[in-house]
């Protein structure tokens, strides 16, 4: 269905890869689908909140307790589960997840203001259906490319480049200064599939290892079913590399462009910094590539090049992480970045094609891509221009039996220090809402009988 | 160290030569929480190594005296200790990280407890890495294990404190 009548923001365009005059070995290839052409499989609400204006309206299948018309109910789901694990069988079946996206479900108890009407008069039974007839291809979410690695990959450009005559020495005379300055918030200018409203869930999970799959249920469970959002910005804890992806964890941004470093600047909560070191070289002697010591980074170290106008980048040294509604990551995450300049009819600069697929082995059974637009609204010395907000988190919501709870000063709470290497987040459910389900065996590290 | 520049180089190797360097730490916090004055040395498997500031720590489970398995609170809990050490680059060059150390690591560590009793500690000069599985001998450490890797030139210190 066209989303014309859909999106969200007048800004939205079409999803358009890449505008480039030769055929490119790795990049800028074509998209199977625009997602900006889909619309999301809900259940949610238009409106509200975030929308001020517009009318409030329900986009799902079904609300209230009812289920869409030919449609059969599983006896048991997300909503009705008192153990996830033991369902496993059932999490290739959308109806599991009552045809929600895990976005949608991360929104049913109000989440993101949507309302928690919407879950019905017996939350969680009652909760609403997304429409099952809705989601986006798989085929569009996998990288095209043939590259197993983000090293084949980068390679495999590189050579491209040589070919070309590059890679390209820019000076501060010829580097593209026209790329330094504000680029809208890529959230409300684009539509793609990681805004994980566009897909059913089984779609994302086989896409994922087993490991992983438990991991992304086992969020949408505790958002959907028992309601404890373990979100990282909501304990001031680090938002992680996946982030700069997700629809709400990065605004507008602030590039800036020399010969030897492109910077990238961006955030809401926690402070996005990518910095693109031109010309460098990964030493490749560790568990992965990196530039400086052997200690994983937040958000990864990042080498690249010039081809032209084209930046095209690798970064690895990724701390595994988590997102929300969105699978999490491991350390062992690299990706291949490419920046393309957007030109309307009469040759302006518009913005930057942003192009980017996942290597992630231990999460993805196939690299993935996400391709985005950034649009430029503003340069630096515009005199309406926002001066970039450094953020500085300080924590006043903090877990209480499980849940995430604002405290006020002077009041003394229990408070369990998290493992924050552990997955703490699954921790807080694990301890407080899984007692009686019948987990994955962990493995005794502590005996040497 | 990691704020090294080009003009500081010439300076901080007469300091390296005149052994000042390695004095004391340029620390992100006081370690005057910690008893100077006495070390205590463990055996224990790693169940965490964090990297972030102010400095790295490991997290590890002490082993009991057969080194057959850890220390355990009443409820069988595995007790847990953390030490703390350098900063994260600084200890990644030295071979201590977190791809070097996963969880399950034996290792034996000498450190300046704290002065109120609790389950940690600063750490004090050499360290040693036990070969993959391969705890030491009933009361040893793993500096007397074959194929175990030295962490720093120093040895294991004697303990002054049990």
């Amino acid at each position: 269905m066209l989303a014309a009548t859909f999106m969200l923001s007048a800004g939205i365009q079409a999803q358009q890869t890449a505008q480039m005059d030769f055929e490119s070995v790795g990049r800028g290839w074509p998209l199977a689908a625009d997602a900006a052409e889909h619309e999301v499989t809900g259940a949610t609400f238009r409106g509200g909140f975030f929308q001020p204006g517009v009318p409030r309206t329900f986009l799902g299948g079904a609300m209230g307790g009812e289920v869409p018309e030919g449609i059969e109910p599983l006896a048991r789901d997300l909503f009705t589960s008192d153990d996830f694990y033991a369902d496993r069988d059932l999490w290739t079946d959308p109806r599991y997840f009552r045809c929600n996206s895990s976005a949608a479900i991360e929104d049913l108890w109000g989440a993101n203001a949507t309302g928690n009407q919407i879950m019905g008069p017996n939350p969680p039974a009652t909760a609403p259906w997304g429409k099952c007839e809705n989601d986006y291809p798989r085929e569009a979410i996998v990288s095209p490319y043939p590259f197993r690695t983000a090293q084949e990959h980068y390679e495999a450009l590189m050579a491209e480049t040589k070919k070309r005559g590059g890679p390209t020495r820019h000076t501060y005379a010829t580097v593209p200064g026209e790329w330094s300055g504000i680029y809208a918030h890529p959230g409300r200018t684009n539509q793609y599939w990681y805004k994980m409203r566009y897909n059913q869930i089984p779609t994302i999970l086989s896409l994922l290892t087993e490991e992983y799959q438990t991991y992304y249920v086992q969020e949408a469970y505790h958002h959907g079913n028992t309601n404890a959002p373990q979100w990282q910005s909501q304990y001031c804890w680090p938002e992680g590399f996946t982030r700069r992806f997700h629809e709400f964890a990065v605004w507008e941004h602030y590039i800036t462009v020399t010969p030897n470093m492109v910077q990238i600047v961006a955030g809401v909560a926690r402070n996005f910094i990518t910095d693109i070191h031109i010309g460098r070289e990964f030493n490749m002697e560790g568990v992965v590539p990196r530039l400086g010591a052997d200690v994983p980074r937040w958000y990864g170290e990042t080498i690249g090049f010039w081809d032209g106008d084209a930046l095209i980048t690798w970064t690895s040294n990724i701390q595994g992480w988590k997102n929300h509604a969105a699978p999490e990551h491991s350390s062992m995450m690299q990706t291949i970045e490419i920046y393309t300049p957007n030109h309307d009819a009469d040759g302006n600069f518009t913005g930057l094609n942003h192009e980017t697929v996942f290597y992630d082995p231990q999460v993805w059974v196939e690299p993935v891509r996400i391709v985005r637009n950034l649009q430029k609204q503003n340069e630096f010395d515009d005199p309406d221009a926002t001066p970039y907000v450094f953020i500085e988190c300080i924590q006043s919501i903090f877990p209480i039996d499980g849940r995430a709870t604002p405290v006020s000063h002077g009041q003394v709470i229990e408070y369990e220090i998290p493992d924050m290497y552990g997955r703490p987040w699954a921790h807080y459910w694990e301890e407080y809402f899984e007692q009686d389900m019948e987990k994955p065996e962990e493995e005794d590290i502590f005996s040497f009988e | 160290m990691r704020f090294i520049n080009k003009l500081q180089k010439p300076v901080v190797a007469a300091l390296a030569v005149a052994g000042l360097v390695g004095a004391p730490a340029q620390a992100h916090h006081s370690f005057a929480m910690y008893d100077m004055q006495n070390v205590r040395v463990f055996t224990g498997v790693v169940t965490r190594v964090d990297p972030a500031p102010n400095h790295l720590a490991i997290f590890f489970a002490p082993m009991n005296e057969e080194r057959k398995n850890v220390l355990r609170d009443e409820n069988g809990e595995p007790i847990i200790w953390s030490v703390e050490m350098g900063g994260s680059a600084q200890m990644a060059r030295q071979g201590v990280s977190v791809n070097a150390f996963p969880q399950g690591t034996v290792f034996s560590v000498a450190m300046h407890p704290l002065r109120n009793g609790e389950n940690a500690g600063s750490r004090e000069g050499g360290m040693f890495k036990c070969p993959e599985r391969t705890p030491p001998a009933a009361g040893m450490h793993c500096d007397s294990v074959e194929g175990s890797i030295q962490i720093g030139n120093e040895p294991l210190p004697a303990p002054t404190i049990e």
